[in-house]
């Protein structure tokens, strides 16, 4: 039933094959002041996979994110997204170009709708003009009609037809994690970053939370990076695993390569720094 | 009925109609406040902008006149016999939005990420210089608008009411001023489009999104500053319907830059963030005055209308702050 969402059907051919490379960081630094936040940290994330950002509190993973999508300007390196190499990004240029994201502490439009939340996140794929819109003509009112068909798409594949018209500050944790994640995906997005969709649910709503990842990345073949604190989780649903810890770079690799990874296991056991 | 009542039913329309127009010039500041937090003080001055420059083009007079006539030695002081009033709106509306932009590239985009209190000084500058910029451009002297609409009292309504009172009772009937009524309904008109506008349309979905939360705004591709360039269009298109109202009842001229003064106790009773605040704030604040004139007016001298809405502001700030519609404050510590 799904097949029909298809994100990325709308946003022109990037030529990029599957497992190819989609995104790389090179060299980054990010500095608040003095503090470091990050060091020297590269690395890629390939076309069609699930790469999972992983590391301590304080490691540096949200603010790696926002840099990918603009809200961080690092003060060295590059990112080079489908290709095109630059300095930094700017937020509504990083999601015209196909970046959407979620976030840690759920930043949602409180007081709209299910529905208008979701179609929000296809602002990016609308064109028609303030005018035409304030005047409802022709153009603008068919692409209004077109977009709201997707965004009903999704919103019966995230099972949450239920709430669609209900403003979203007044919904439990677990189903605002989910519209997050349905505004998203309203994007057709190239690139899907998800800053800890898990955090903070019971099991049933893990499992649902992971279904629907995992189905994402399967079905529609979006690109997912991916920051999460639940180890069974992580090895379960991703392809490739960068560790970060103290803002560097520690561990990369299959899941498998980092769980064997002897920094990564001090990191995670709480081995003295020095 | 008595004449007592029928007197108050006309003190209460009267007040209702004074309302809608406070309500239009507080719609200005909330749609600003709402979008950027910024509390803009110029929005007075840009109904008064607006209303001089309808009236210059209408009447045909030459922008900047005696800055040429004094530069160049000219007697210049009108370029042709002005456009048709339909034109001359529309023409403003253009200036308006020329300004919107110019707010933005010179003003706003320097100040992002600062303190609402640097963002509400800049708008004080703005006032001023708008202000100057304006009788530069047209003049200072007090100019008389007429849009064509339907001014005095309504002969229709003074005979009907006469009938209601009862019979051998002086009574002469309700006056109610016809261009007060025509504002009332385009006021309405104006929030009834700007709802539909901001529910239904894509760019109102924008808005109302940079409204909620700046970040998640910019995460899903809109681009802040074309919404702000947006929020200050709208905003002059309501500052020059509310100068057209106004102008064309008490004339075009400095002091129309003051009714923002009344707008602030409508949006302390409202709330900065409300729409539907604003109009009930309005009203109440017409009715309010308007009453209180009528029944404690005669025990205090009169004149209480200047100092009313201010009193109910005060007694807001003290028992509900965020006023009847705004968002509630809550402190987390």
């Amino acid at each position: 039933m799904n097949q029909h969402i298809n994100p990325g059907s709308m946003r022109a051919d990037d030529g990029i094959e599957k497992g190819g490379m989609l995104l790389h960081v090179d060299n980054i630094s990010l500095s608040f002041g003095g503090v470091k936040a990050i060091s020297d940290i590269s690395f890629d994330i390939k076309k069609g996979e699930v790469r999972a950002i992983i590391g301590p509190n304080g490691a540096g993973k949200t603010s790696m994110l926002n840099v990918i999508n603009g809200f961080y300007h690092p003060q060295e390196g590059t990112i080079t997204f489908r290709g095109e190499k630059r300095r930094r990004m700017r937020p509504h240029r990083a999601a015209k170009q196909g970046i959407a994201r979620t976030f840690q502490n759920i930043a949602l439009f409180k007081g709209m709708s299910t529905l208008d939340n979701i179609m929000t996140g296809r602002m990016t794929l609308m064109h028609s003009n303030i005018l035409a819109q304030a005047l409802w003509v022709g153009p603008a009112r068919n692409e209004e009609l077109a977009h709201r068909e997707a965004v009903e798409r999704i919103i019966d594949f995230l099972e949450i037809e239920h709430i669609r018209k209900t403003p979203v500050g007044r919904l439990p944790y677990g189903l605002q994690k989910r519209v997050e994640l349905g505004r998203a995906l309203a994007a057709d997005p190239a690139l899907l970053l998800l800053d800890e969709p898990m955090a903070g649910m019971n099991l049933e709503e893990k499992e649902d939370m992971s279904r629907f990842v995992m189905d994402v990345n399967q079905q529609f073949g979006t690109t997912i990076a991916l920051i999460e604190h639940d180890m069974g989780v992580v090895m379960d649903l991703s392809d490739r695993v960068v560790v970060l810890d103290y803002g560097q770079k520690i561990g990369d690799g299959t899941p498998d390569e980092v769980r064997n990874n002897q920094k990564v296991i001090d990191a995670y056991l709480g081995v003295a720094h020095d | 009925m008595s004449p007592d009542f029928l007197n108050f039913i006309e003190t209460v329309l009267n007040g209702l109609m004074t309302g809608v127009m406070y309500a239009l010039v507080a719609l200005g500041f909330v749609l600003i406040f709402k979008a950027s937090g910024i509390f803009n003080f110029a929005q007075g001055v840009m109904a008064l902008f607006a209303a001089l420059t309808l009236v210059g083009l209408q009447t045909g007079q030459m922008p900047f006149s005696h800055l040429i006539n004094a530069t160049f030695g000219t007697d210049i002081h009108h370029w042709g016999p002005g456009l048709p009033t339909i034109l001359a709106i529309l023409m403003t509306m253009a200036v308006m939005i020329v300004l919107a932009f110019t707010i933005e590239k010179v003003v706003l985009k320097h100040l992002v990420n600062q303190e609402p209190i640097i963002l509400f000084m800049a708008t004080i500058g703005l006032a001023y210089f708008l202000e100057g910029f304006g009788d530069l451009m047209w003049g200072a002297d007090v100019k008389p608008l007429d849009v064509g609409l339907p001014t005095g009292g309504s002969f229709w309504l003074e005979d009907v009411t006469t009938s209601w009172a009862t019979a051998g009772s002086e009574y002469y009937g309700m006056y109610i001023d016809t261009l007060d009524v025509s504002a009332a309904i385009i006021a309405i008109i104006l929030v009834i489009a700007l709802t539909i506008f901001s529910q239904y349309t894509a760019t109102g979905r924008a808005l109302r999104a940079v409204a909620d939360d700046h970040q998640a705004a910019l995460s899903v591709g809109i681009s802040l500053r074309s919404i702000w360039v947006i929020v200050w269009s709208i905003s002059g298109f309501v500052a020059l319907v509310a100068g057209i109202m106004w102008g064309a009842k008490s004339g075009v001229q400095f002091s129309l830059s003051l009714i923002a003064l009344k707008a602030l106790p409508v949006l302390i009773l409202g709330g900065f963030t409300s729409i539907p605040g604003a109009i009930v704030g309005g009203l109440i604040i017409g009715v309010g005055e308007k009453l209180a004139e009528a029944y404690i007016g005669p025990l205090v001298g009169g004149a209480v209308e200047n100092w009313f809405a201010y009193m109910v502001a005060l007694a807001f700030l003290l028992f509900r702050p965020q006023g009847l519609y705004g968002e509630k404050i809550i402190e987390r510590i």
